[in-house]
C-alpha cells in the first residue's frame, strides 16, 4: 500500500514551488475564506516565536544544506522563507515541508544526516500545531456572530410557528451543507441567492394564500364512519376461524353523504365477543386453533422484520378525498393488555395508490394504548403533509391501523398478546372546526380601525410584522409596508389579495429570513464594533433557535416587552420551561444528527452480499440516537450517559436487529443486562453503522469518529496523495487479519504517527460488526455465507501506552483519563451549535467556566444548556 | 428512454441566424492514468494515444467516437492558480479559474456564466444551473459550477420534477398573479433594506450584501419573467420523461439530467447549462459505480493505483452518459445544421491522476457554427492556463473578451 506513495517523491525533485500540493492548507483555506478578521493570536504566544523556536532548528539541521544560501534545490530556499504561517505568503510551501518530512522523503535517504523519529515527530507536531492556530485564527468571526440565514429546518419550523400551520415548507428549496465542525447553522454556509429568494417569495405565498384566500362559507366536510363489525359479519361463519379477511363496501357505513365511495377491509382481525367492534393482535397464527404460532414461525419468518404469522389490519380505501385538507381520523379504542402487563400499540398511517401495486404511505400516529375503556382517540394531521391523495380518480387514499406490539423474538402465545380493540373509525377531510379558520383570524386580528381598510392594514402588519421580525416594529417600517398595500391594491380584486402580496414582502424581508444582530453604535467599514449586550428580542430569538430551531412564542415575546429576558433567574426558567415544549424535540433532533454525523447512515450502502437488511431499519437507526439524546434531555441526566448509560431506548425492530430477545413494543426506554454490550452513542448502530464500509468494520473511521466528535481533537488530514486505507484485503496481504494490515500500515514511519493516534480507538469497536451488531471469535453469524468467517480482537493499546480489551474499557478510559478532554468536547460542540459560528479563543474564558460548573455538578445536560445560556458569548454581541 | 422530440420547434431557414449554445459539464475525481506502455493503456487509460488527428482513443471513449470529427480531446491544460490545490476542491475553481487557493474571496465569475451574460439575454431563462448534489454544498466543497459576477455559488437544481416544473410546467393564474405584484415587493425589499441603514461590521455587511445582490437578480429574473409571461412555455410532453427519479439510480437520474437540457436547448428556453455529475463530498453521488454493479465509491476507485478495471468501467459509464448527450444534440435538426452545431460542449474535470490538479482530462465538442473545428486530440504543455481556452469560448459562443481569469492568451488550435 505505501509504495504507491513513491509517486510523490517525484514533487521533491521537480520545481517544488510551482508544484505545492496542501492538505491542511485545504482545511484552513476552506475557513479563512468565508469570514476573514482580525488577526489575533490565539493562545496569547507569538506564532512565529513558536515557529521559530521549535521549527526553524530542525530546519537548519537537516534541509538547510540543499535548500539554503549554497544550493537551492528545486529552486527552494528555507532559511530566508517566511516563518510567519498567518500573516506571511509562504503557508503552502510550510504545508508543502510539512507533508515531505511527514512522508519520510525529506531529509531525502542519501543525506548524511537523518533526524531521528522523535525528531521527526516532534517538528511535524510543531508545524501541525501552528497550521491549526492558523485555521482558527483565519475562519475565527472574531468571536462575534454573523448575519446569518435561518437554516432550511429554522425556515420551516419558524413558518409552522408563525402561521400556525403544520405543512412541509421548505422541500423544494436547495439543499444545505454542514460547516467544517459539523454543524449546518453557521454562517458562513449559508449563503442566499436569487434562486432562494424566488423560493421563499413562492413559499410564503403559497402559504399565505392557503390561509387567506379562502371562500366564506366553510368548505363541506367528507364524513366517513367505519363500523368494523359489520364488515367481518359478511364473512361466511365457516370460514372465520381460518380466513378472517373481509371487503367490505364502505357506502351503507357512510355517516356523511351517501356519495363517497369507499372498502373496508378487515386482515386477520377478529370479531370482539360481543360484536360491536373488532380485536387486532400483532400477529395471529394464520389458523390458531389447528395451527398456534409455533408451528407457523416458519410462515412468519417470510413476513420479515418481528413477525410472527399474519399482522391483522384494519384497512379503510376511500375515494375522492378533499386534496390538500385537514384531517381528523377518530378511533374508538380500547386496550386488552397481554401478559405481564404488556400493552397494544396502535399505528395508524395515510396513504394511497400509486398503481401497480404501488402504494405509498406515512405513518400519522404511533402511541401505546393503556386504557382498558373504550375512549375517542382524535388526531389532526393535514393532507397535504401526507400521500394521501392518489394520483387518479380510480385509485384510492387509504387509511390503515395495526397493532404495533409484536412478539419479537419472544415465546408469547396468541392469547397472552396485547390486543387493541376498535369499536369505530371516522375520517373527516375538509375538517375546519372553526372558519374562519383560527390561522385567518390570527392575521385577520379584530381591531377597533375593521372600518377603515388602511388603517385596519397598519394593525394587521404591525401585529404579524412584529412576530415576523422577531422584535416590535417602528411606524415607519408599518407605514411602509402600507404604503406597498395602498400600491398594490388597485391591481387585486380584493383586500385579502393585496394582503397576501404585502405579506408575502414581509416574509422575504432580511429582517425575517436573516438573524441579524446591527451594531449599538454607527461603524465605519474597517474598524470592528465594540461587543455589546444583546438586547431582549435577539436574546429571545437566540434562546428559541438554540433550543426550538424556530422562532420565539408569545411567552418569550412577552418577557422582551417586559425587559425582563437578560435576568438571569428569568432566563433559568425560561430554558427548563422551553426544554419542556415537545419544540424541544427540535433541538434533540437537530443538535444530535449534526454533532454526531447521522447523515454518514445516508452516505452508506448496506452490501447485500453481507447483509440481510431492509433499507427502513437506517430511520431507526437514526431514531435511536436522538430518542437516545432526548430522553437524557428530558429527564437532565448527566453526559457521562453519551458514552455509557445503564439503559438504553429501543423498540422491537431494533432490538430484533441487535438480537435482543424479548423487546416488544415501541420506542421506550429500557435497561438491559451487560451481557448485551449497549449502552451510550458508542455502541448504537448509526454510529457503528455509518463509520463502516457497509460490509465490514472500518476502524479507522471510527476511530476518527470517536476524536473528532467525542473528543473534538481531529486528527490532522493524510498528506496529499496518500491512498485512502482501505480494508478490503489486496493480495500481499492476504491471510492477514484486520489488525494485522492495519498494524502494517502503521508500521510505515510516514503513517504512523497520525495513525498511532486513530487506530486503537476504532480497534476497540471491533466486537460490532458493519450493522452494529455483536460480534465474537471466529464467526459472525449474522453475516451471510461465505463472508461469516472473522477475527474478532477488540484488544488495543493508546498511543498513551494505556492498554484496552475492548469498548467497555474504552468507555471507562474516556470516562476516567479523557473525562475532561470529553467534558470539553462537548461543551464546545453545544455551543458551537447554540452560537452558529465557529468558537474561537476568545470563547475560552466561557468554556474554562463551564468545564468548572459541569465537573462539581455531575456533568449534568441542563446545567450545560443553562451555562452556555448564561455565558458571554451567547448573551453579547 | 424515448424523448418527445419537438419536431414542429424545428427552425425554418427563413428567420434568425443560428443560436449560439453553451453546456459546460464536468465529472468527479479524476481519470486513471496507466504508463504509456502499460499493456492497459487503450483500455484503462482516459487520454487518448498519440496526438493530433491521428491519435487513437481508449475504450472507455467508444460511445463518442462515431462522433470523432465533431469532438476535441485536450490534454495538458489546468489552472495554475489551483495546480498545487489539494484534492476535491475541483468543482469550485473548474470554470471560475480564480485563484482561491488561500480565500474564497478571489472567487470570480464562471465561464457559463459569463457567456450567458451575453447569449443569455433572449431567452426565457438566462442559464440553467445543475447538480446531481444540488444546492451550493460549502465553500471548496462545492456542489455547483456556477458563480455569478461576485463570485457567488449559484445554487444548482437537482430535482428533475423541479426543473421541468421552472422550465415547462404551465403557468398557473396564481402564478400569474405572483408575478404581477413581485415587482412591487421586491422594489419594497430593496427600499426596506436600503433605507434602514443598519449598522454593521464588516462581516454582517458581506451577509447583508449578499442578500442585496440576491434581491436584485431577482429582480432581473421578474423583469425576465414578466417579459416572457405572453410567451407560453413550450409543450413538452413529459409522458416519457421519469421525473420522479432521484440519484439512487445514476443511470436513469443522469439520463434525465442530460435530456432536460438537450430539451432546454432545443425549444430554446435557455441557451446555456452547466450540469455537475456529482460531488466530490461522499454522498449518494460518490455511490454512482453501485449502477455498475461496482462495490468501491468513486471517490475510492479514484484512489486505485494498479487494477484500473473497475475506474475504467465507471468512466466508461459516464463518457456513454455525455455521449448520449452529445449525440442526442446532433441527432436535433436545426436549419440546414444539428443542434450540436450551434452549441459548444465542455466537458471534464479539474484533476487527471488522483488528486493531481493538472493536466485536466476535457472533451471539447459541437459548435461548427461558431467555428469550432474537431477531430484531434490536442495536447498542451502544463504552463498553459485553461482560462485560454476560455477566453477563446468567449469570443466564438459569447461575450468578447481579451482575457478570462488568468488567461495568457486564446487557443485557437480548436478554431478551424
Amino acid at each position: 500500500m505505501m509504495a504507491q506513495q513513491g509517486s510523490r517523491l517525484r514533487l521533491s525533485q521537480s520545481d517544488l514551488v510551482s508544484t505545492l500540493t496542501s492538505t491542511l492548507v485545504l482545511i484552513f483555506a476552506c475557513l479563512v475564506s468565508f469570514a476573514p478578521c482580525g488577526g489575533q493570536d490565539i493562545a496569547g504566544q507569538s506564532p512565529v516565536a513558536t515557529f521559530e523556536k521549535s521549527i526553524r532548528p530542525f530546519i537548519v539541521k537537516y534541509c538547510i544544506n540543499c535548500h539554503g544560501p549554497t544550493m537551492q534545490k528545486a529552486s527552494l530556499r528555507l532559511d530566508t522563507l517566511d516563518g510567519d504561517l498567518q500573516n506571511g505568503n509562504m503557508a503552502d510551501t510550510w504545508q508543502e515541508v510539512l507533508d515531505l518530512i511527514n512522508l519520510g522523503e525529506m531529509p531525502p535517504k542519501d543525506f548524511s544526516r537523518q533526524p531521528s523519529s522523535q525528531e521527526r515527530r516532534a517538528a511535524v507536531t510543531s508545524l501541525t500545531t501552528e497550521f491549526r492556530r492558523v485555521l482558527e485564527t483565519q475562519r475565527s468571526t472574531a468571536g462575534r456572530n454573523i448575519i446569518r440565514r435561518l437554516t432550511t429546518y429554522e425556515y420551516n419550523n419558524t413558518l409552522r410557528d408563525l402561521l400556525q400551520l403544520d405543512l412541509r415548507f421548505s422541500t423544494d428549496l436547495p439543499p444545505e451543507g454542514a460547516a467544517s465542525e459539523g454543524f449546518k447553522n453557521n454562517s458562513s454556509v449559508l449563503g442566499m441567492s436569487a434562486l432562494h429568494l424566488e423560493y421563499f417569495e413562492r413559499i410564503a405565498r403559497s402559504a399565505l394564500s392557503r390561509i387567506l384566500l379562502v371562500p366564506e362559507e366553510k368548505p363541506p366536510s367528507y364524513v366517513v364512519r367505519i363500523e368494523p363489525e359489520l364488515a367481518y359479519k359478511q364473512i361466511a361463519e365457516s370460514q372465520r376461524a381460518i380466513k378472517t379477511q373481509a371487503t367490505y363496501n364502505l357506502r351503507p357505513l357512510v355517516a356523511g353523504k351517501a356519495k363517497h365511495k369507499g372498502l373496508f377491509k378487515l386482515v386477520y382481525g377478529e370479531l370482539l365477543e360481543d360484536a360491536t367492534g373488532i380485536v387486532l393482535a400483532g400477529n395471529r397464527p394464520i389458523d390458531p386453533v389447528n395451527t398456534p404460532f409455533s408451528a407457523d414461525r416458519k410462515i412468519g419468518g417470510s413476513l420479515g422484520d418481528g413477525r410472527s404469522g399474519y399482522q391483522p389490519e384494519f384497512i379503510a380505501e376511500l375515494y375522492e378525498i378533499p386534496p390538500n385538507s385537514p384531517v381528523r381520523v377518530t378511533i374508538r379504542a380500547a386496550a386488552r393488555p397481554g401478559k405481564g402487563h404488556s400493552l397494544p400499540r396502535l399505528s395508524f398511517e395515510l396513504g394511497s395508490f400509486r398503481g401497480n401495486g404501488v402504494s405509498d404511505q406515512k405513518e400519522a400516529a404511533n402511541f401505546e394504548l393503556q386504557s382498558e375503556e373504550f375512549q375517542n382517540y382524535e388526531f389532526i394531521v393535514h393532507g397535504a403533509n401526507f400521500p394521501f391523495q392518489s394520483n387518479k380518480p380510480s385509485r384510492p387514499s387509504y387509511l390503515r391501523i395495526f397493532n404495533e406490539f409484536r412478539r419479537g423474538t419472544s415465546d408469547l402465545a396468541y392469547e397472552d398478546l396485547p390486543k387493541l380493540m376498535i369499536d369505530w373509525v371516522e375520517i373527516e377531510s375538509n375538517y375546519y372546526p372553526e372558519w374562519p379558520t383560527a390561522q385567518n383570524k390570527a392575521i385577520l386580528i379584530e381591531t377597533p380601525s375593521i372600518g377603515d381598510e388602511l388603517e385596519y392594514v397598519r394593525d394587521v402588519l404591525r401585529q404579524f410584522m412584529k412576530r415576523a421580525y422577531r422584535r416590535p416594529v417602528s411606524d415607519h417600517e408599518v407605514e411602509r409596508k402600507a404604503i406597498l398595500y395602498e400600491k398594490l391594491r388597485p391591481a387585486h380584486e380584493s383586500f385579502e389579495d393585496a394582503l397576501v402580496s404585502t405579506l408575502t414582502a414581509v416574509l422575504c424581508s432580511s429582517h425575517f429570513l436573516l438573524i441579524a444582530e446591527p451594531a449599538s453604535q454607527p461603524i465605519t467599514a474597517d474598524t470592528i464594533a465594540p461587543p455589546r449586550d444583546l438586547n431582549d428580542y435577539e436574546l429571545a430569538t437566540r434562546l428559541s433557535y438554540f433550543l426550538w430551531s424556530s422562532m420565539p412564542d408569545a411567552k418569550l415575546f412577552k418577557l422582551a416587552d417586559q425587559k425582563l429576558l437578560r435576568d438571569p433567574q428569568v432566563l433559568q426558567e425560561q430554558v427548563h420551561r422551553m426544554l419542556k415544549d415537545p419544540r424541544a424535540e427540535a433541538f434533540s433532533k437537530n443538535f444530535t444528527s449534526q454533532w454526531l454525523d447521522l447523515d454518514g447512515i445516508r452516505r452508506l450502502a448496506v452490501n447485500p452480499e453481507y447483509f440481510v437488511f431492509e433499507e427502513k431499519t437506517k430511520d431507526l437507526f437514526e431514531k435511536e440516537s436522538i430518542q437516545f439524546l432526548h430522553h437524557v434531555l428530558t429527564n437532565n441526566l448527566s453526559l457521562d450517559n453519551f458514552i455509557h448509560s445503564d439503559f438504553v431506548v429501543l423498540n422491537h425492530k431494533l432490538a430484533k436487529h441487535y438480537r435482543i430477545p424479548g423487546i416488544s413494543g415501541g420506542f421506550e426506554v429500557r435497561t438491559l443486562g451487560s451481557e448485551h454490550h449497549r449502552g451510550g452513542f458508542l455502541t448504537q448502530a448509526s454510529i457503528l453503522f455509518g463509520n463502516s464500509t457497509g460490509s465490514e468494520t472500518h476502524p479507522i473511521r471510527r476511530g476518527m469518529w470517536v476524536l473528532e466528535r467525542m473528543l473534538d481533537n481531529p486528527p490532522p488530514p493524510p498528506p496529499p496523495n496518500v491512498p485512502e486505507l482501505t480494508v478490503a484485503v489486496v493480495p500481499e496481504e492476504e491471510g492477514l487479519s484486520l489488525k494485522q494490515r492495519l498494524v502494517a500500515h502503521t508500521n510505515v514511519q510516514s503513517c504512523r504517527d497520525c495513525h498511532s493516534k486513530i487506530d486503537p480507538w476504532g480497534l476497540a469497536f471491533e466486537n460490532y460488526n458493519a450493522l452494529g451488531q455483536w460480534r465474537e471469535g471466529n464467526i459472525d453469524p449474522n453475516v451471510k455465507p461465505p463472508h461469516q468467517q472473522v477475527s474478532v480482537d477488540p484488544s488495543t493499546k493508546l498511543q498513551d501506552g494505556h492498554q484496552i480489551q475492548n469498548l467497555h474499557e474504552l468507555k471507562r478510559y474516556l470516562l476516567t483519563d479523557k473525562k475532561e478532554e470529553y467534558r470539553r468536547a462537548v461543551v464546545r460542540k453545544m455551543m458551537s451549535y447554540a452560537l452558529g459560528r465557529y468558537l474561537d479563543f476568545r470563547d475560552r474564558p466561557a468554556i474554562d467556566s463551564i468545564c468548572m460548573a459541569l465537573s462539581t455538578n455531575d456533568d449534568k445536560i441542563h446545567l450545560l444548556i443553562e451555562r452556555i445560556v448564561l455565558s458571554e458569548p451567547f448573551l453579547s454581541k | 428512454m424515448a424523448l418527445p422530440w419537438l419536431e414542429c420547434m424545428s427552425w425554418g431557414s427563413d428567420l434568425k441566424p443560428p443560436r449560439n449554445r453553451f453546456f459546460a459539464g464536468f465529472f468527479a475525481y479524476g481519470v486513471p492514468m496507466p504508463l504509456d506502455d502499460a499493456s492497459d493503456r487503450l483500455r484503462n487509460g482516459w487520454f487518448p494515444v498519440g496526438t493530433g488527428k491521428n491519435y487513437v482513443a481508449p475504450a472507455m471513449h467508444e460511445s463518442i467516437m462515431p462522433l470523432r470529427d465533431k469532438i476535441t480531446f485536450l490534454s495538458g491544460l489546468s489552472h495554475p492558480s489551483m495546480r498545487s490545490t489539494s484534492a476535491h476542491k475541483g468543482a469550485d475553481y473548474f470554470l471560475t479559474g480564480a485563484d482561491i487557493l488561500k480565500t474564497y474571496d478571489k472567487q470570480t465569475i464562471s465561464i457559463d456564466q459569463h457567456v450567458a451574460r451575453s447569449i443569455g439575454q433572449d431567452t426565457r431563462f438566462e442559464s440553467m444551473v445543475l447538480s446531481s448534489f444540488g444546492g451550493v454544498n460549502r465553500p471548496y466543497r462545492s456542489s455547483t459550477l456556477s458563480f455569478d459576477r461576485a463570485g457567488r455559488p449559484i445554487p444548482a437544481l437537482n430535482n428533475p420534477a423541479e426543473i421541468f416544473r421552472r422550465m415547462f410546467g404551465v403557468t398557473t393564474d396564481t402564478e400569474r398573479n405572483a408575478l404581477a405584484s413581485r415587482g412591487s415587493v421586491i422594489d419594497e425589499i430593496l427600499g426596506e433594506a436600503r433605507d434602514l441603514n443598519l449598522r454593521l461590521g464588516a462581516n454582517d455587511q458581506r451577509k447583508m450584501d449578499e442578500y442585496l445582490n440576491s434581491v436584485r437578480e431577482l429582480e432581473k429574473m421578474t423583469a425576465r419573467a414578466v417579459e416572457w409571461q405572453s410567451t407560453p412555455k413550450s409543450k413538452v410532453d413529459a409522458q416519457h420523461l421519469d421525473l420522479s427519479l432521484n440519484v439512487t439510480s445514476p443511470r436513469e437520474y443522469l439520463t434525465v439530467m442530460y435530456d432536460l437540457m438537450a430539451l432546454a436547448f432545443q425549444t430554446d428556453t435557455t441557451r446555456v447549462a452547466s450540469f455537475q455529475t456529482a460531488c466530490e463530498e461522499g454522498g449518494l453521488t460518490d455511490r454512482f459505480p453501485s449502477a455498475l454493479g461496482l462495490a468501491n465509491s468513486s471517490h475510492k476507485l479514484s484512489h486505485e493505483k494498479k487494477d484500473y478495471d473497475d475506474v475504467a468501467k465507471y468512466l466508461s459509464f459516464l463518457n456513454e452518459m455525455h455521449a448520449n448527450f452529445i449525440h442526442k444534440l446532433d441527432s436535433i435538426q436545426e436549419g440546414d445544421s444539428t443542434l450540436l452545431d450551434n452549441t459548444l460542449c465542455f466537458y471534464g474535470c479539474a484533476t487527471s491522476k488522483t488528486h493531481q490538479a493538472t493536466n485536466y482530462p476535457i472533451i471539447l465538442s459541437g459548435g461548427k457554427n461558431m467555428g469550432f473545428a474537431h477531430g484531434s486530440h490536442l495536447n498542451y504543455s502544463d504552463e498553459i492556463p485553461l482560462s485560454n481556452l476560455f477566453v477563446t469560448i468567449s469570443n466564438q459562443v459569447g461575450g468578447p473578451t481579451e482575457s478570462f481569469a488568468d488567461s495568457t492568451a486564446d487557443i485557437s488550435e480548436v478554431l478551424g
